[in-house]
């Protein structure tokens, strides 16, 4: 490690704030058509917020009924049936409506192009088309749903999807097939765009780690998501026409499906958390103001993950009868594809040395994932092994496990580029009081919710049990009371966020001092997001040298210190200013 | 017994601090797990540590605001991929050793055979005794509902323990012994316990398999070997079920074997009385024999194949064979047998050593059920299934 230390800063004059356009994306229009038949990505991310918005109410929901009904040993408000359909449909919501589409539809959709200097994606029309997929595919969930729902669990493992459940499981599969498609073509979009949309200068190298995370993505969207559609397909033929492909009693394989199933599904938790994994290097370096360490090795693991991802399925069958050296190998194979995520967590954590660190709500949420998907992550590790997994498989250990990955990793990242990316995409900002006690209410309400579930899952208790012996009660109604301060915790943003679309400040341009193009273009951003074309000339945390990507000085950065900050009297660039710069290059 | 199955005898209060580990598998598994737990914890605690540390350190009121320009190193980057590897590597490999430990029977252990239906677990011993292990009482026959009591095991001695599931994939998971293993329709799977503490146990159905899933629960009692053989013999009073023994699971399976009116094909007299050549392979000796198929490859004569080849006979035909099997003796919507009347069958053709063949006693033989004149012999012996 070499130190180079320059004389000179380098640091490039402030841009002045660009004067906010009188027609920006949002206020263009306002009509119902001008939403429902728009072309324009931020409108779409916007369309996709809400509807997510809504599913992640409705699994939220279902989730409540699900840890109401564990209060008591038998059941305490619903029947088995009953309780059979609320846990898949939390399930099915989820994963299908929500945290399959969550950061690349919202996030992925609005800030892929802006931060690649683009106008748009580079199929608008397909990006409109994916919206109404999902919104079809999701109509068919909430169909089967309203008309008494599906009790199979998501899995929807045959023969008992297939030929013993008496509930709504076509309208049901079918909805998930149709939202696959939404999936497919928003992995497209972005994969495309990416490849042929980026401004002068954005090489390959100056990404920023966020699209590299969100190309991983897409590169699983498309290899994985027809395998799950053409499984649920046979699922469906087998259903309705009576033909043997799972049943073993007329000629099929139960196995079988679990392989095909797993070989989408078990990518698709990275389809999960990978575009988490982008906002936080976005967020971190940001609000460290520090360049983000090891960038090849951050972007690379990104890559790794979606590979070597798609190696692992059989892990999820240890104890379904798969052959004994097939168990072995994807044991190995599977804790290969446990270090890039460590990687990762290192280098995040190294980018927060000789940083310079607020604390404002996304850099909360980030910090709250980096304990939370700590956690998740090594308790993976109980899975992966062998010895462990004959025991913990299936029961609430696993629970405990994806919700810390899924809810503790993928939710915690989805509201940190909801708070970091708010100002840009509404141009308010919101509460900061608000903000980031419901980050630490989420973050303490998480813990107490699913830190009783490892407990529950070491002692035996099982997966998708209403009834359960009288002697787990009292890890159960802990994490039950925990459900509850997430829940309010989860309610809060609902309500500082939709009044800082009325009430709240104004934003700036780059009200973070962020590097990213995304931050060029005034908030809200026109329609086609720049000005002028936008060329790079630097990386994309530059934060150290103090110079956004188009090499252009920042702004003052938010947090004590700053020019409002009584304590500093000599000006953002002033010797004790936190423009100051140091200029030591290091690396 | 309350609503929900949970029997009486076990305790309400808090969960102990640790969970029982009551067989061989299960005590295996306890300093694995906390190995992983300890190494885990202490890189987390790690993790965590620094970014308390770094946070607190490096917040903005301590920092001008201007940072070092630091953007990475290899050898960090080296150590932080190849330690963690390298500790998961070992988590792997003693993983590997105990579910070795646990998936691979040992050879020659008494074998219990175990069926998964909605809702409920039976199971039957090589000499006939019959148990229901649990399920949903509200799910089952008067009969059945008589019949609940518990898997029993004899303690310190190791047994086979073979399922099958007649609807929908069930899972047996027995947390006391730290194993769990899918029931899979239409396959045999098998797996072994060694049981080191007496004892009741749970047993919960861990794969998700409908309505009364939760419900599919069931206990297993480990008792001591004496006490072991006396409830095999339907004497004691162990598992609180009245079940008579009524006969081993090969000689039961000589009677379907004669329903089912197999011997017709299956002759293994050749010429001795039948006055016609055998339509069908001689089944003496049949099980464990390497089996020639037409497509020149060769098909190891196991439980599964046995079982394969009368459910689905034209699947895997033994070389110079016609396949004129009809395919309705197994399970299923036309089936002739349940799926445990099926395993009798297996149990039977098992028990069959070369030159042990019950003959027909005339060409045409009474149905089963029908008064006769005189008993079959050579009779199987009550203890020879199983083996």
């Amino acid at each position: 490690m070499s130190i180079i230390v320059h004389d000179e800063p380098r640091v490039g004059p402030v841009p002045p704030e660009p004067t906010p356009p009188a027609k920006n994306y949002l206020n263009v229009a306002h009509t119902a058509a001008s939403w429902l038949f728009t072309v324009d990505h931020k409108r779409i991310g916007i369309l996709y917020l809400v509807s997510l918005t809504f599913f992640f109410t409705v699994g939220g929901l279902a989730a409540g009924l699900v840890r109401l009904n564990l209060l008591a040993p038998d059941g305490a408000i619903m029947t088995e049936d009953a309780y059979n359909r609320s846990f898949t449909a939390h399930g099915v919501v989820m994963l299908f409506l929500f945290l399959i589409p969550s950061i690349p539809a919202v996030f992925g959709n609005f800030f892929v192009p802006m931060m690649i200097g683009a106008k748009d994606l580079a199929f608008p029309k397909l990006n409109l088309a994916s919206w109404y997929v999902y919104m079809v595919g999701s109509g068919f969930l909430v169909w089967s749903v309203l008309a008494g729902g599906v009790d199979t669990g998501w899995t929807l493992y045959p023969p008992y999807s297939s030929r013993y459940s008496t509930s709504n499981v076509t309208p049901g599969v079918f909805g998930v097939f149709i939202t696959g498609f939404s999936s497919i073509m928003t992995g497209l979009n972005i994969m495309v765009t990416v490849h042929k949309m980026r401004c002068p200068g954005m090489t390959w190298g100056r990404l920023p780690l966020f699209i590299w995370s969100m190309y991983a993505t897409s590169f699983i969207q498309l290899l994985g998501t027809p395998v799950v559609a053409i499984t649920l397909v046979l699922l469906m033929v087998e259903r309705v026409a009576g033909i043997g492909i799972f049943d073993p009693t007329i000629g099929g394989d139960p196995v079988l499906y679990q392989h095909l199933f797993w070989f989408y599904s078990h990518p698709a938790v990275y389809i999960m958390i990978v575009p988490g994994m982008g906002v936080i290097s976005e967020v971190i370096t940001c609000f460290a103001r520090k360049n983000i360490f090891g960038y090849k090795a951050v972007a690379w693991s990104s890559v790794g993950i979606a590979v070597v991802g798609f190696m692992v399925w059989a892990h999820h069958m240890f104890v379904a009868g798969i052959a004994y050296y097939s168990a072995i190998l994807f044991s190995f194979l599977t804790m290969l594809v446990a270090v890039p995520s460590a990687i990762k967590v290192f280098n995040w954590v190294a980018t927060l040395y000789r940083g310079s660190i607020t604390f404002q709500a996304p850099m909360l949420f980030v910090l709250a994932f980096l304990v939370l998907f700590t956690v998740g992550g090594v308790t993976g590790l109980f899975l992966a092994t062998l010895g462990t997994d004959i025991h913990l498989h299936d029961t609430y250990f696993v629970v405990a496990h994806f919700h810390f990955v899924m809810v503790g990793g993928m939710v915690l990242a989805y509201l940190a580029a909801l708070h970091y990316w708010w100002p840009k995409m509404t141009g308010r900002m919101y509460s900061d009081f608000w903000s980031r006690a419901s980050a630490t209410i989420i973050f303490v309400g998480f813990f107490l919710t699913f830190v009783p579930q490892f407990v529950l899952g070491y002692h035996g208790m099982p997966r998708r049990y209403p009834n359960y012996p009288p002697e787990f009660q009292v890890y159960n109604v802990l994490s039950t009371a925990g459900a509850s301060v997430l829940g309010f915790g989860y309610l809060l943003p609902g309500f500082y966020l939709t009044l800082s679309l009325f009430f709240g400040e104004k934003a700036s341009a780059n009200p973070w001092s962020a590097t990213g193009l995304e931050w060029v273009s005034s908030s809200p951003p026109p329609v086609f997001n720049f000005d002028r074309n936008p060329v790079v000339v630097c990386g994309p945390y530059e934060y150290a040298i103090g110079v956004d990507q188009l090499g252009r000085g920042l702004p003052e950065p938010p947090g004590p210190g700053s020019a409002d900050d009584p304590a500093s009297h000599d000006g953002p660039t002033g010797p004790a200013g936190p423009m100051q710069k140091e200029t030591h290059v290091v690396g | 017994m309350n609503q929900n199955g949970y029997g009486s005898g076990y305790q309400t209060g808090s969960l102990p601090a640790l969970p029982e580990a009551a067989s061989e598998v299960g005590q295996l598994f306890e300093p694995l797990f906390w190995y992983i737990t300890a190494v885990t914890a202490a890189g987390t605690l790690l993790v965590m540590a620094l970014v308390t540390v770094f946070c607190v350190r490096y917040r903005r009121q301590n920092t001008t605001g201007s940072t070092p320009r630091i953007l990475g190193s290899h050898r960090l980057e080296l150590f932080w991929t190849v330690t963690p590897l390298m500790i998961f590597l070992t988590f792997f490999a003693w993983g590997v050793y105990i579910y070795d430990r646990a998936v691979q029977v040992p050879n020659d252990i008494p074998e219990i055979f175990v069926i998964g239906k909605q809702w409920m677990w039976k199971a039957q011993y090589p000499n006939g005794q019959r148990v229901i292990i649990g399920g949903n009482p509200r799910n089952m026959t008067p009969e059945e509902r008589a019949d609940i009591g518990a898997l029993v095991l004899p303690l310190g001695r190791p047994v086979k323990v073979t399922f099958i599931s007649e609807d929908v994939i069930h899972d047996f998971g027995v947390p006391a012994f730290r194993q769990k293993i899918d029931v899979i329709p239409g396959r045999y799977v098998s797996t072994w316990y060694n049981p080191t503490k007496l004892g009741d146990f749970h047993v919960f159905c861990d794969q998700y398999c409908g309505a009364w899933h939760s419900l599919m629960v069931g206990k297993i009692k480990v008792v001591p070997p004496a006490e072991f053989e006396q409830f095999l013999e339907g004497k004691g009073g162990v598992q609180g079920s009245d079940n008579p023994v009524d006969g081993s699971l090969a000689f039961k399976g000589w009677q379907h074997f004669q329903r089912l009116q197999c011997q017709g094909c299956h002759v293994t007299n050749e010429g001795q009385g039948t006055r016609r050549a055998p339509r069908a392979p001689n089944l003496e000796g049949l099980y464990g024999a390497e089996i020639p198929l037409e497509d020149g490859t060769t098909a190891a004569a196991d439980e599964q194949y046995i079982r394969e080849s009368i459910v689905n006979p034209r699947a895997k035909v033994h070389q110079g064979w016609k396949p004129v099997m009809p395919g309705n003796f197994g399970p299923g919507v036309n089936g002739q047998t349940t799926e445990e009347e099926l395993r009798e069958l297996v149990a039977y053709i098992k028990w069959l050593k070369p030159g042990q063949s019950v003959p027909p006693n005339d060409l045409f033989p009474p149905p089963y059920g029908a008064p006769r004149n005189t008993p079959p012999t050579p009779k199987p012996s009550p203890s020879a299934g199983g083996n």
